[in-house]
């Protein structure tokens, strides 16, 4: 018994730690994992598929700041991170792969408005 | 949260566990003491009730798979399961072979890592904190496996989705999940030493006997430690659950001892699950073909109560379709319930209270389950 804990105790010095040294180092994260939403604007069509099918009602279909509505004439999704429960749903609806989700999941914000993601962003 | 009772001798005083007992979970129980001895216990839970039966009656199947996830944070992808089978029957959908084999392999996975939590939460409720951590450890690498497979460590969001799986494997998962193995084995040995600490707060504690188990409706883990042969995954197969070779492991103690070993026991047919599994796993659709992922009960009617076997025993959904988009009614069976209140109460008679969290831990209980 007391040589298999010193066994263990040996084992235990030399392997490598469970964790890593975070922010330092940081875990691979897979590609499929669902983070923050990506946008792609010029290749969205406007369908509102991705609104409809939102569980959380976290997308909301919105028109663009006025200079550049000539150039973006119809209503576009709009992501609330704060009620989107990232199941992407809206990622596997969209018929353009216009909305994906990333593995970028570091958007802890002190401020509200950090959370709505616009579809595009006047200049 | 110490009420003196004063009509009583002095010594008589009632006591809560939790909710905000660090080794209790969202859950209550309120203990009638005399000195250190508990009299009576009465469960106290509605702490975690989120509503999953009414909020479904108002979501479409495949926003309900994700909802599904939620009903318990520690098994999601079995609950997931348990939903897909039930909406599957309403929609009569043809699920492709390959997709049960992934189905039954992340159900089992994810089984496993809810094993680990018992065993870490009953570390922790007995004060062995480096059980806790090894335990939390390991399942660790389960969860960067179910991170690779359906995109979230802990929630898959509906991954087992109606009609079959929302994406197929990635390549090299096979793998991944072989390279686990190993590791899993090793945390299940560890786990089933004979440490005397151990012994001294499970052996002989909360024992309940066969007859209690099957009047209280006991399930699961908890049967099978009383010395009950029961699983549903033998006794209703689903899946492909017929097709495999597996025991069921039963302990006739009936305390808490005997539950935990059960379920540590089943870790080792669960490995076997999934090495079967992926040495037969069929290439292929993971999808009934041309399902959208908006699914609609448009032209389902009809009922179904359908049952798995999840990690804490027998787990099922009743679900009513009238054409409608949504599903009429959705009734949850959580396997905890009945471990969580009559069971409890009945094994928290005159017990020392310090053994109220050995005991408490050893029903494998969720208070999410039990809520709902
Ligand atoms: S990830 Fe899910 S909850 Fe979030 S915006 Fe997309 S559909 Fe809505
Ligand atoms: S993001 Fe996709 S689903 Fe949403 S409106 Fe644009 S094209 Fe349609």
């Amino acid at each position: 018994m007391k040589l298999g804990i010193v066994i263990e105790v040996v084992k235990n010095v030399f392997t490598k730690p469970m964790t890593v040294l975070f922010p330092f180092e940081k875990i691979e994260i897979p590609e499929r994992n669902r983070g923050e939403h990506e946008f792609n604007i010029d290749t969205c069509i406007s369908c509102g598929a991705c609104a409809r099918i939102c569980p959380n009602l976290a997308i909301e279909m919105v028109e663009v700041p006025s200079e550049l509505r000539e150039k973006y004439p119809k209503t576009y999704p709009q992501v609330d991170l704060g009620k989107c429960c990232f199941c992407a749903l809206c990622e596997d609806t969209c018929p353009k792969e216009s909305i994906k989700l990333t593995t970028n999941f570091y958007f802890a914000t002190f401020d509200k408005d950090d959370t709505i993601l616009y579809p595009v962003k006047a200049e | 949260m110490t009420e003196i009772n004063e009509q009583k001798v002095t010594g008589d005083f009632s006591m809560y566990f939790g909710p905000a007992h660090p080794g209790s979970g969202n859950f209550s129980i309120k203990c009638e003491m005399r000195g250190e001895r508990v009299l009576k216990a009465t469960a106290d839970p509605g702490y975690l009730h989120r509503g999953f039966e009414k909020l479904m009656e108002y979501r479409e199947p495949m926003q309900n798979a994700v909802l599904s996830d939620r009903v318990c944070v520690l098994e999601p992808l079995q609950w997931n399961l348990v939903h897909a089978e039930a909406v599957d029957y309403l929609m009569e959908y043809e699920v492709p072979e390959r997709a049960k084999y992934i189905r039954v392999i992340l159900a089992e996975l994810s089984r496993i890592q809810s094993h680990f939590i018992w065993y870490a939460a009953m570390s922790l409720g007995t004060g062995f904190m480096t059980g806790f951590n090894i335990a939390i450890g390991y399942r660790d690498y389960i969860l960067d496996v179910l991170n690779l497979i359906t995109g979230g460590r802990v929630y898959p969001a509906g991954y087992i989705c109606p009609g079959g799986v929302r994406k197929d494997l990635p390549e090299k998962a096979e793998n991944k999940i072989l390279e686990l193995l190993p590791k899993i084995d090793y945390m299940r040995k560890f786990a089933l030493k004979q440490n005397p600490a151990w012994l001294a707060r499970f052996k002989e504690i909360g024992t309940l006997t066969k007859e209690e188990a099957i009047k209280f409706g006991a399930v699961g883990p908890i049967l099978r430690g009383c010395g009950v042969e029961s699983d549903v995954r033998r006794d209703d197969p689903y899946e492909i659950y017929d097709e495999l070779e597996f025991d069921v492991p039963v302990m006739d103690d009936g305390d808490a001892y005997a539950r935990f070993t059960v379920g540590m026991q089943e870790i080792e047919e669960s490995m076997k699950i999934i090495t079967q599994s992926i040495d037969r796993l069929p290439k292929g659709e993971v999808k009934t073909p041309n399902l959208k992922p908006r699914v609609q009960f448009q032209k389902a009617e009809g009922e179904i109560y359908i049952r798995n076997e999840l990690s804490r025993g027998e787990g099922a959904f009743y679900m009513v379709a009238t054409g409608q988009k949504t599903p009429y009614r959705v009734k949850i069976r959580g396997p905890s319930f009945t471990h969580m209140i009559p069971i409890i109460e009945h094994l928290l008679t005159d017990v020392a209270y310090a053994d109220v969290p050995a005991i408490y831990w050893s029903m494998y209980q969720c208070p999410a389950d039990v809520d709902r």
